[in-house]
């Protein structure tokens, strides 16, 4: 009779299960299983269809070797890494916004004098725009209110209007946030281009009116932060190692980074190119040979890639400011010949070096207020409030609670972030790409999404696209894998 | 839970049925056509013209209606593949062979010669638009020659001459040179430009070059010509900023109600001095206002020469109601419709000798326009010539915007991604290379690949030998034109 019924149950709970088993079998599973067989074949779907009958050919391994002698393919798979460089920025900015948003009070009931202030404040704001004849000043005074409003609004109506616009761009369509900032990055209209225009100007006269010496200064500036960074770093991982809390692999992994920094020092006044390399190629031989001559008190580490995870993420932060200061090694030069003539504001999209750190920008404000800021204002709520309470009894600090406590305490989260954004980074892009830039200038935009879907779709060469596509999903694995093995997932790491 | 489940199977059947008796050509007592189309006045006026031609000459009726949401080219062969496209559609002359190879296209030869449409109806030059593998697979909607608009009063404001009718290159380039040195003020970003784009086959055309050799079984960009033709794209765009970049244009249309718009609002301002493009400008130019107009033909080098192609119509192969798109394309040679094309401001009339009208010649309210309409009654028959399309390469994966490999070249080279020198290797042997794995498993096309390298041998033997070559051995109708303006072909039957 039990049985019976139990029978009964399963047959019920199945038939609920089975219209989404037959979706996940239909539009996944045999997809997927197509897709991994057609990587193999020269499946094109303008010959291989329901209306021709053209015999599909076995190609082994020929889409594969293809790809990875297109030089496109490398191309675009850069333009995907690089527009990756932007994670732990966003990363970041998620944790910040919701350490901001739970320490602001929630709940207090006054939407409607908040409603009021907001509309009287956008009442005044197209007013403005009408006055200002809707030109790019309208634009910016428009925003100035906005802001106002938004400030006024969470006065009266606590955390909860915050928490809603922080989240905003999350429940946005994502075409119309793309064509929004297409207008923001107008190099003629766009309020961002106004707004630094004005900055521009205003560092073009300070420019000016300095002695050139100080212009010059700029790339010195610059060159001396990067050796400051690069000598915190090479001094971290040398405790690290005299800790023994990093293995052979992560101080190898570490050294990359100092080895970029050399690179980039070295690349200064035109001595790139094999100069560079070479020089960056001795710093990470020194780096290694020096530290393995070197005694550790503690013995060797269980795992020579103990740290390796740590030493990838902070590499994933200090490789792009690195980049940002070697930017500013090159451009300070010119800066004197630019600032009398008017430094120009960025062509944000239409330039090949701005279009991809245009839409880094606008990535970094779409992925601030995600569901990665949702997962961090959960996660923030779990940490037991005992903890903080022994800390403050011991006299810590801010900071010190965030690192010894919040951070610790976060890992899990941060490490299921990190994870779903990396496979999210790295199979990203199309939308952006196609609303935005089509892919241009010159490819510098393209990833390898729009890769796939230019040579499936486009050009109708569905094989080579599978191909590509199963290679980007090795590579999602192997970072998966690689996050899995070296991530710090648990709390007491 | 047995009656929950029968309860939501019932539903689910309910609002099946729901959706199946509501489908909107239920509710029609004639046939219903779904046209994926522009949907814009002309458009509607077409279809009313259509109906009103149906009573007029005691036609079984239909209905048309207009689908402007899927025109996207993938999107049409990803339907039309699927089984579920639309009974006719509107398709651009690069995208021709593409969607005739899939099969999804109606094929329209044997109809078209009892209903009088077939290509003898329309302009020669545009047989290979209409005609794939010796089948005809619609009928133009009408036929487009770009030329090079003036806006005169744009000149005359700065006391500048306007080109003349036929111009070189270098007059290109020192009219341009004072057209954007007198606009744009030293020291401030640049705003205005001499044109928005030029066309790279029209240019390599006017130094006797072609995408491919004369049996199109190869391409041949990796000559001297295409170097020349780089340089000047690069000096023109890059250096001399005669023209923006594609990323500079999609830029400055961010701000544009509708997609293109904005062209026409910066042509009428004079931010663009010249614009390149067809008659269909018109059709956007006309509600600007009144503006001072001129036409002459683009700059050339050597030989004057003008792409000419059309947008046809198409029919769907699964259509339940091929009689009725057969009907309609029959139409497309009607005087209602021919009129309405000369009236409306489109391109040219699919039948030619609608361009001779006073319709076309001299709209009564436009007579600003009728200098410019002589020259179109004339000049695409005189210098127009068809697109280049190889049976082993859809134009299309050459020429698409964005991502075609002629398209990322020449912006890769404007960007200086690519140096002038090095762009015809690259793009010849890209394109060398899909040809190559076109042919590779497809018997049929390969027999044809092999007669014609044959017949090539030939003509580089005569070629060599100086001796003239028989017209019919020449596929490539533009080396069929040049050869012919040359004297360097004999006719044979």
């Amino acid at each position: 009779m039990k049985t019976t019924a139990r029978s009964k149950g399963l047959l019920a709970g199945l038939l609920f299960l089975l219209p989404n088993i037959l979706g996940f079998l239909a539009f996944t599973l045999v997809p997927l299983a197509m897709s991994f067989g057609m990587a193999f074949t020269n499946w094109d779907f303008l010959k291989h269809n329901m209306f021709r009958d053209v015999p599909l050919h076995f190609m082994g391994i020929d889409n594969f070797l293809r790809l990875l002698r297109s030089a496109d393919f490398w191309l675009y798979l850069g333009n995907t890494f690089y527009l990756m460089l932007g994670l732990p920025f966003a990363m970041a900015g998620s944790l910040v916004a919701a350490l901001l948003l739970s320490r602001v009070e929630r709940g207090r009931r006054l939407i409607l004098p908040a409603m009021i202030a907001a509309t009287v404040v956008l009442i005044a704001s197209a007013l403005g725009m009408v006055w200002l004849g809707a030109s790019a000043r309208a634009m910016w005074m428009l925003f100035a209110l906005l802001f106002a409003s938004v400030l006024v609004a969470g006065v009266f109506s606590g955390g909860t209007l915050y928490r809603t616009l922080f989240y905003l761009p999350n429940f946005t369509a994502g075409v119309a946030t793309f064509v929004l900032w297409k207008k923001l990055y107008n190099p003629d209209t766009g309020p961002i281009n106004v707004g630094l225009g004005w900055l521009l100007d205003g560092v073009a006269s300070a420019i000016n009116a300095m002695p050139a010496v100080f212009a010059h200064g700029v790339p010195v500036v610059c060159a001396l932060l990067i050796a400051t960074l690069s000598i915190w770093h090479w001094r971290r991982l040398r405790r690290l190692w005299d800790d023994s809390e990093a293995g052979v692999a992560a101080i190898i992994g570490g050294g990359v980074s100092l080895a970029v920094a050399a690179f980039f020092l070295l690349s200064w006044e035109g001595m790139g190119g094999l100069y560079a390399w070479s020089g960056a190629a001795v710093v990470l031989l020194v780096w290694v040979l020096s530290l393995a001559r070197r005694p550790r008190p503690w013995g060797k580490p269980k795992a020579t890639d103990k740290g390796l995870g740590t030493e990838v993420a902070v590499g994933m932060v200090l490789i792009p400011l690195f980049m940002l200061l070697a930017a500013g090694i090159v451009a300070g030069p010119g800066l004197p010949a630019a600032a009398a003539v008017g430094i120009p504001a960025p062509d944000w999209l239409a330039d090949y070096n701005w279009a991809k750190p245009a839409l880094m920008i606008m990535m970094l404000w779409a992925a601030i207020g995600s569901n990665n800021m949702i997962l961090y204002l959960a996660g923030l709520s779990n940490i037991p409030p005992e903890l903080y309470e022994a800390a403050d009894m011991d006299g810590a600090s801010s900071t010190q609670r965030f690192w010894n406590i919040t951070w610790p305490q976060l890992a899990p989260v941060t490490f299921f972030i990190a994870i779903m954004s990396v496979i999210g980074g790295l199979q990203g892009g199309f939308e952006m790409a196609r609303a935005m830039t089509q892919g241009g200038p010159a490819g510098s935009t393209t990833t390898l999404a729009y890769f796939i879907y230019s040579e499936g779709f486009q050009n109708g060469s569905m094989g080579y696209a599978s191909a590509a596509a199963w290679i980007l999903f090795l590579l999602v694995f192997v970072l998966s894998v690689f996050n899995f093995r070296y991530g710090n997932r648990h709390v007491n790491d | 839970m047995k009656r929950v489940f029968l309860l939501i199977f019932l539903l689910l059947c309910g609002a099946s049925l729901g959706l199946y008796l509501t489908q909107p050509d239920r509710g029609s007592p004639v046939p219903v056509l779904y046209w994926i189309t522009q949907d814009d006045p002309v458009k509607r006026e077409t279809i009313a013209r259509f109906e009103q031609w149906l009573k007029d000459n005691n036609l079984p009726l239909c209905e048309v209606r207009i689908d402007n949401v899927n025109q996207d080219p993938t999107k049409k062969l990803a339907q039309g593949l699927a089984g579920v496209g639309a009974d006719i559609m509107d398709i651009y002359n690069t995208q021709t062979e593409q969607f005739a190879i899939s099969g999804m296209l109606m094929d329209v030869t044997e109809a078209a010669q009892e209903m009088g449409f077939g290509p003898e109806k329309t302009y020669p030059a545009l047989y290979s638009d209409l005609v794939v593998n010796g089948r005809q697979y619609g009928y133009p909607r009408n036929a487009a020659a770009p030329v090079m608009w003036i806006n005169r009063d744009a000149f005359a404001r700065h006391g500048l001459s306007e080109p003349d009718y036929m111009w070189t290159w270098d007059d290109f380039e020192r009219i341009g040179k004072a057209y954007v040195e007198a606009t744009n003020p030293p020291g401030t970003r640049q705003r205005s430009y001499f044109t928005q784009t030029l066309s790279a086959i029209q240019m390599r055309r006017s130094l006797g070059l072609s995408i491919f050799n004369e049996t199109m079984t190869r391409s041949i960009l990796d000559d001297p010509r295409n170097t020349e033709v780089m340089r000047r794209l690069y000096r023109w765009t890059t250096e001399l900023r005669l023209i923006p970049t594609l990323a500079e244009q999609n830029a400055m249309s961010a701000d544009a109600a509708r997609e293109g718009d904005a062209v026409f609002y910066l042509f009428q301002h004079g931010r663009y001095a010249t614009l390149c493009m067809a008659r269909y400008a018109l059709i956007r130019i006309r509600p600007l206002g009144k503006m001072n107009l001129r036409v002459v033909l683009p700059p050339t080098a050597e030989f004057p020469n003008m792409e000419f192609a059309c947008g046809i119509i198409s029919g769907y192969t699964k259509t339940k109601y091929p009689e009725h798109v057969h009907r309609f394309l029959q139409f497309l040679t009607s005087e209602p419709f021919n009129r309405l094309v000369a009236e409306s401001g489109d391109s040219l009339p699919p039948v030619p000798e609608y361009v001779h009208t006073p319709d076309f010649l001299r709209p009564p309210d436009h007579p600003e326009e009728w200098e410019a309409q002589d020259v179109f009654s004339t000049a695409a028959a005189t210098y127009g010539i068809a697109s280049c399309r190889s049976p082993f390469i859809p134009l299309d994966m050459i020429i698409r915007p964005g991502t075609g490999i002629d398209t990322a070249i020449c912006d890769s080279v404007v960007a200086g991604r690519i140096a002038p020198e090095d762009a015809g290797r690259i793009e010849a042997a890209r394109i060398n290379e899909v040809i190559q794995l076109n042919i590779a498993h497809d018997e049929e096309l390969r027999a044809e690949y092999e007669r014609l390298i044959k017949v090539q041998e030939k003509i580089d033997e005569l070629r060599a030998a100086g001796k003239k070559i028989p017209l019919s051995w020449i596929t490539n109708p533009f080396h069929r034109e040049y050869y012919k303006a040359k004297g360097w072909v004999e006719e044979d039957q």
